[in-house]
């Protein structure tokens, strides 16, 4: 007797048979013959500088936060809108608070010189700063 | 298909009236950002519209206090969650008070609105934590608490230690909240219901598979026991108690550990036991798992880990964090045997907890303020260099060890009598032991402050008017309730009535 689960579970099984069996085979049969320019990480061919583990800035984040409060704010205003008629009065003030509330969200990071990219004092770091790996 | 439309309005209109505490806090939190940010040249302004705030609160936590269920059934405002929430808001008020007194926060011209403001909001969490029966909220709340504790644990961010006990508890928290939620996802597929009381019915007709159900169920104890720092979940406790601002180690030790038992009685009572009738107040849990014991472990597990570790620590803050985990493990005790008796005795317990670990952290703060030190070994000769403040301390050290005239022993009493009269004599025999053994370290304490180091001759430290009247009040207050403990267990006792 199989659940519906069961049922997951089997297509679960096969479908890693399956690209296992196709990776196994191909690893048999094929040759094998590497060289540095095969082997070499390909962008756009571009020769790559340095290594891609390098810090990043820390506003990044911070205008992420802000972007992504605004998103989530857009998907709950959805559902208000559906049902803005029947709920009247009552729903728009309650999202005009919520409205309110991330927005001063907002004027937070504004006032405290979050959103501003160009500190007045720029501190420029060196690529040679910035990368971990091959330092000398 | 939920009904939209007047009556929907209606009733949220009705639960808001039940909701104004926790409304206020939100007004508070917003308020004081506003004006933190419009009034930059006032440096504790949002601090004391937080400390307003609060004491509005406090008025309409007592003015309106209807009882009942709000939100779809989610909220349950009574008696019980009120006394919790009464803890919390006195915690967090001494905690604002005593913070205009802390050195560390001040140092160097630091920015203290944000500090205020997350107070506020996380005491916010914790009152939705205190009235929330179902298992989606529960967790919306303990992340909305969780969120701001963290940031508090890591206020004094250029001190290496505080950033490290952040990042420290973020990572175990988001790991503990995540076995929380798996374990929540089982109970859901098990029963298909968030709701603590349907849960409870759908365990009740005995149809459900044990082995989900033990795991699921510890899983969310895991998630709770974090909170309230029990073994085997208490690893981040001492990492994080030493390094944030003292004042947020007395808060998280205090207020967050209150909310955590709020839910974990309301959890383990609601969920997976039922009271034998109404007439008898002694709950019974469902055949099958014995959550008794599974508690009475934990209990055993934290106080004694709790206590043999704070023997060896050399830093009094870590080890008033190994003493706050065995005062759990005591707290414990009282839910393992489930009867009304064990669960007045925690709440007792608590108030005179709240009042001793307060006043032991409010004076490890004012000493180091003058020394800046928290090591034992700079305790030796305080008392000759500021008598009243160590005596004040030797008043909190008898209090957490449970000795006669102190508030302490009351809740010691009222918790090893309940575990008695439920027969558990050998959980009352190891907790009488562990008692005993941190009577060791506490007196360790008073020793290096009163016996040893009497030759040197330091200068005594200098402590302003308002500092020594606090720690006066602290400590009158340990023996206040210490031999007038009678009001309070006649609240607690009707507090108590609401669970069932």
């Amino acid at each position: 007797m199989l659940t519906d689960f069961g049922i997951i579970l089997i297509f679960f099984i096969v479908g890693m048979v399956f690209v296992a069996a196709g990776l196994i085979t191909n690893m048999i049969l094929r040759p094998s013959h590497p060289n540095k320019v095969k082997q070499s990480t390909y962008e756009c061919g571009e020769e790559a500088i340095g290594s891609p583990w390098i810090l990043f800035n820390a506003r990044f984040y911070l205008i992420a936060l802000a972007f992504l409060i605004f998103e989530v704010e857009l998907l709950l205003l959805f559902p208000w809108a559906v049902v803005f008629k029947e709920l009247g009065w009552f729903a728009f003030i309650a999202m005009l608070i919520f409205a309110f509330i991330l927005l001063l969200g907002l004027f937070y990071d504004w006032a405290k010189g979050y959103l501003d990219w160009d500190k007045p004092e720029p501190i420029i770091p060196k690529m040679k700063d910035l990368v971990i790996w091959n330092k000398d | 298909m939920i009904d939209i439309g007047a009556n929907f309005v209606s009733e949220l209109y009705k639960s808001l009236g039940m909701f104004i505490p926790e409304t206020v806090l939100v007004v508070t939190f917003v308020v004081a950002i506003i004006m933190d940010l419009i009034f930059r040249k006032y440096k504790n302004i949002a601090a004391f519209t937080v400390l307003a705030g609060f004491f509005v609160t406090g008025y309409t936590l007592f003015a309106c206090n209807s009882s009942g269920y709000a939100f779809s059934q989610t909220i349950a405002i009574n008696p019980f969650s009120q006394f919790f929430k009464f803890i919390i808001l006195l915690t967090s008020i001494i905690i604002v008070i005593i913070s205009f007194l802390s050195k560390e926060l001040y140092a160097e011209n630091r920015k203290v609105g944000e500090y205020y403001s997350m107070i506020a909001g996380m005491t916010f969490g914790m009152f939705l934590i205190c009235s929330s029966t179902n298992l989606i909220l529960i967790y919306l709340a303990l992340e909305t608490m969780s969120l701001s504790s963290y940031v508090l644990a890591g206020y004094t961010k250029e001190v290496k230690r505080s950033s490290e006990a952040s990042l420290k508890y973020v990572i175990f928290g988001a790991i503990s909240s995540g076995i929380m939620i798996y374990g929540i996802s089982i109970i859901f597929g098990l029963t298909g219901s968030f709701d603590l009381l349907a849960i409870n019915a759908k365990i009740a007709t005995g149809n459900l598979s044990i082995a989900p159900l033990l795991v699921s169920g510890i899983m969310i104890l895991a998630g709770i026991g974090y909170k309230i720092s029990a073994a085997p979940f208490h690893f981040w406790t001492p990492d994080v108690y030493e390094g944030a601002p003292i004042t947020i180690t007395a808060y998280l030790s205090v207020a967050s550990k209150a909310a955590g038992f709020a839910v974990l009685i309301r959890f383990v009572l609601l969920a997976f036991a039922t009271p034998i009738s109404q007439t008898q107040p002694v709950w019974q849990v469902f055949a099958g798992i014995d959550w008794k014991l599974v508690l009475a472990i934990l209990s055993v597990l934290t106080m004694t880990l709790g206590n043999l570790s704070a023997i060896w620590q050399t830093n009094i803050k870590r080890l008033l964090a190994y003493s706050s985990i065995a005062h759990a493990g005591y707290m414990l005790m009282g839910l393992v045997i489930m009867t009304s008796a064990g669960v007045l005795a925690i709440l007792v317990y608590f108030f005179m907890y709240m009042l001793m670990n307060l006043g032991a952290f409010y004076i490890v703060m004012l000493i180091a303020n003058k020394t800046g030190s928290e090591e034992m070994d700079d305790y030796i000769g305080i008392g000759y260099r500021a008598p009243i403040l160590a005596g004040c301390m030797v008043v909190f050290l008898l209090s957490l060890t449970g000795i006669p005239p102190t508030a302490g022993f009351i809740g010691k009493l009222y918790l090893f009598m309940a575990v008695i009269d439920a027969r558990w004599i050998w959980l009352a025999v190891i907790g009488v032991l562990n008692s005993v053994v941190s009577l060791f370290y506490y007196v360790k304490v008073m020793r290096n402050m009163f016996i040893r180091g009497t030759d040197k001759t330091e200068e005594p430290l200098q402590f302003s008017r308002v500092s020594i009247v606090i720690a006066l009040i602290l400590a009158g207050a340990n023996i206040y309730f210490g031999l007038w403990f009678e009001p309070i267990v006649r609240w607690v006792n009707e507090c108590v009535k609401s669970l069932f």
